[in-house]
């Protein structure tokens, strides 16, 4: 069989793509963008994630293409209802959804390792193939070509000398969470080969945005549009998912991949208890480093693990003086849209 | 003022409890309990822990540990009437309506500085993604020592030992706290009690299964979820006892707990906390009787004494509200076999988004063995939006066609 025909559909930043690509299949991100009409809520509720609701709407209308199978990672109740549902949308599905505990103490670390190796048994089932450690190091090595590819082009949007500027930067996100390794890497290489030229939108006020899901590139334009250049971001369809996984010598790369994955700039979900609520810190601190101007928050409604944390957010970055806009939206442009006089509103005051 | 008012409480249920000594008297037994419970989180002289909801409580009972889960606070202020300032001053902190009421009103609590400051605080991932944020936000909050206990979805061999191992460290994060190493033998005898009471608590439910039913709407609310808080001591045992002694003696004299018993209903999760007309709407006009609440169940097997932590880790992941939809739902369908039900009411806590949020999933899993389900739209904990009127409606509708069901099948 030619390598990664087929794809497995994921559907959270934790997923380890290199393992998923081991066993000769394309990770493909199902991301809540379509049309479908709402019909999630039936199933599941209307008060939740609309992440989830639109992935399921996606499976509901079949608004997919071909999959193998789904991977599942359990990172909130929404996540694991999805699993649920997506085991009556899709019967004939092969699926898995793994545990992911919320600290990456070692103890954890060597837990989701063994989540990881139950993957890859799965994988192996699935696919008739036997995934060798050299199949996994090749992936991973594979797949830590695209952290320094993403931050070089990352740095060329903070100078604002990527042609196409952040609408563009998503659509390489976009493209990297549901291609084949190699077109991605490929569209990379091939961006960062054109001469750097000036962006017309770098004279943007420089803003930091961080959140969960917005994958739409035109939000991007968006933001643009109000005045704003995003210089940096912390989203989990962005920056968050194309991290290297560390490769030590002679140690087991399932527990590599697990300590990469646990420990790599955390969504909400995942917090060290010894420094609870560090995540307003963390944001403060890169809001500085990447010398923006304020930050603004990008979360989708009824999701728990971002709403219960912003209030800390929101009084670190008061504290520290650094004009904060929280944004509440369900994934889609228009709910972006409406709040255009906010955001307009937000970066004249940061001029 | 809180110790003072859970102290009162207390001595006012004893003193009820001795007019009539030689009467089982369970509810009163198990208010005493939860009264003790509260003034000695309040009184200032204990260890206080405050938990998520699956960690193991008996244990904590044998290290002299008060502990309690913190959404126990979501319900007493309800109980009491007193939520609502609790729910503005989380709201006015930027912890929105959209989320779990038990949560909000907690923060608010901590935030108006009425919760009793912890020693320390123990967070499980079960049951939800926002009880671990609260219990993150409570330990910045009170600045304490956070542990964290990540319950696997699933009862493997190695979900077990990795929960087991993390148990054991909890124990010696509590030893490095209160300077006091657990004592073996007293975990011997907390998990010997707990085993009795487990074995007593399961009788009562059998009891209640019964028809007509020795229980009604209300005596066993909330039995299933606090509990465990006491599991450990001979009051547990004790208050387990004086359910089944009257159980047994309302079976055993044909006396029903909902006088004309028609139909017998499930509540699926938490029940509406605060002071609501809908029981006694059921009960006096519909002769519908809640017999079964989805937490009133021995899910778990006994612990061994002689190695117990397997066994606690056992417990936790089988908590109906952890792991899948699919495991969540045979166990619902067991209870309706178990109580034969002929409906049952979901509350969908407003902002729950693990039991709320699989609302669809689980009426059709109950229609599949001919178990209609009424979905509400409840906040179980903020009373300021609750529409008596539209959900008395809502009701009414549910259990006349629930009538008209059962007059059917008598004629078929
Ligand atoms: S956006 Fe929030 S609720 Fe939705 S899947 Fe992600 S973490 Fe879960
Ligand atoms: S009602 Fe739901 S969200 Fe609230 S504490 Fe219970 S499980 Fe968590």
């Amino acid at each position: 069989m030619p390598k990664n025909t087929e794809k497995i559909g994921y559907a959270c930043a934790y997923t380890p793509l290199a393992l998923i690509d081991a066993a000769g299949y394309t990770p493909y991100r199902i991301l809540p963008m379509s049309d479908c009409p709402d019909q999630a809520g039936q199933l599941l509720h209307d008060n939740l994630c609309p992440h989830v609701k639109r992935i399921l709407d996606r499976a509901i209308s079949k608004d997919l293409p071909d999959l193998h199978g789904a991977v599942f990672m359990n990172s909130c109740d929404a996540m694991r209802r999805l699993a649920d549902a997506w085991k009556r949308v899709r019967p004939a599905d092969s699926i898995i959804l793994l545990d992911l505990p919320a600290t990456a103490d070692d103890a954890a670390v060597a837990y989701f390792a063994g989540e990881l190796a139950r993957l890859t048994e799965s994988l192996s089932e699935w696919s008739g193939r036997n995934i060798t450690n050299s199949d996994i190091e090749t992936s991973i090595e594979q797949y830590n070509q695209l952290p320094p590819l993403f931050n070089r082009l990352r740095e060329r949007l903070r100078q604002g000398v990527l042609a196409g500027g952040s609408t563009r930067m998503q659509t390489f996100y976009n493209e990297a969470m549901m291609a084949p390794f190699e077109k991605s890497a490929r569209s990379l290489k091939q961006a960062l080969a054109e001469p750097e030229s000036k962006d017309p939108q770098s004279n943007g006020i420089p803003v930091f945005l961080f959140g969960n899901v917005l994958p739409d590139p035109e939000a991007l334009t968006f933001f643009e549009s109000c005045g704003a250049r995003i210089i940096e971001d912390d989203l989990c369809t962005g920056s968050r998912l194309f991290t290297p996984i560390e490769l030590g010598e002679n140690q087991d790369l399932v527990l590599q991949i697990s300590r990469s994955l646990l420990t790599r700039p955390p969504c909400a979900r995942t917090f060290d208890p010894g420094q609870p609520l560090k995540m307003a810190e963390d944001i403060l601190t890169r809001t500085r480093a990447s010398g923006a101007r304020g930050v603004i928050g990008q979360t989708i409604k009824f999701c728990d693990p971002y709403l219960d944390r912003l209030p800390a957010v929101r009084e670190t970055l008061r504290q520290a003086g650094i004009p904060l806009l929280l944004l509440e939206g369900d994934c889609s442009l228009r709910s972006i849209e409406q709040q255009r006089t906010r955001i307009e509103a937000f970066i004249e005051m940061l001029d | 003022m809180m110790y003072q008012y859970f102290k009162d409480m207390a001595d006012g249920i004893e003193a009820k409890i001795l007019q009539d000594p030689d009467l089982p008297n369970p509810r009163k037994k198990y208010a005493l309990e939860t009264a003790r419970l509260g003034s000695r989180l309040y009184s200032g002289n204990n260890t206080v822990a405050w938990c998520g909801l699956a960690v193991p409580f008996n244990l904590l009972n044998a290290m002299g540990i008060t502990s309690c889960f913190v959404e126990f606070v979501g319900a007493v202020l309800a109980a009491t009437g007193t939520a609502d300032p609790f729910l503005e001053e989380a709201e006015q902190a930027g912890f929105v309506g959209d989320t779990c009421g038990y949560h909000r009103s907690v923060i608010g609590a901590a935030r108006k500085k009425i919760m009793p400051e912890p020693d320390f605080l123990i967070a499980t991932t079960c049951p939800c993604s926002g009880g671990i944020a609260i219990m993150e936000n409570l330990a910045d909050l009170f600045d304490k020592d956070l542990f964290v206990l990540n319950v696997p979805q699933e009862d493997s061999e190695q979900n077990v030992a990795y929960l087991a191992d993390q148990i054991r460290d909890m124990v010696e994060f509590v030893t490095r706290h209160t300077g006091e190493p657990l004592d073996e033998d007293k975990l011997r005898q907390t998990v010997e009690s707990t085993n009795r009471t487990r074995k007593i608590m399961k009788d009562v439910y059998q009891l209640a299964q019964n028809i007509p039913s020795p229980t009604d709407g209300r005596l066993l609310t909330n039995f299933g979820l606090v509990m465990p808080l006491f599991c450990g001591t001979e009051a547990a045992v004790e208050i387990a006892r004086a359910y089944k002694d009257e159980f047994t003696a309302r079976v055993d004299n044909g006396i029903p707990g909902v006088p004309g018993e028609k139909l017998r209903l499930l509540w699926i999760q938490n029940r509406i906390q605060f002071n609501n007309p809908l029981v006694e709407l059921l009960e006096k006009e519909y002769r519908a009787n809640i017999v079964s609440d989805e937490l009133n169940d021995i899910f778990w097997d006994p612990i061994d004494p002689q190695d117990p932590y397997p066994g606690l880790a056992r417990r936790a992941i089988a908590i109906p509200l952890n792991g899948s939809i699919q495991r969540r739902i045979e166990h619902l369908q067991k209870l309706a076999r178990a109580y034969s039900l002929d409906g049952a009411i979901n509350p969908c806590n407003w902002g729950c988004r693990q039991g709320t949020g699989a609302r669809g999933l689980i009426s059709e899993g109950l229609k599949e063995i001919g178990v209609p389900v009424l979905n509400l739209e409840v906040d179980c904990v903020d009373q300021r939006n609750f529409a008596e009127g539209q959900l008395r409606t809502r009701i009414e509708a549910f259990v006349e066609m629930l009538h008209s069901d059962l007059a059917r099948h008598r004629d078929e």
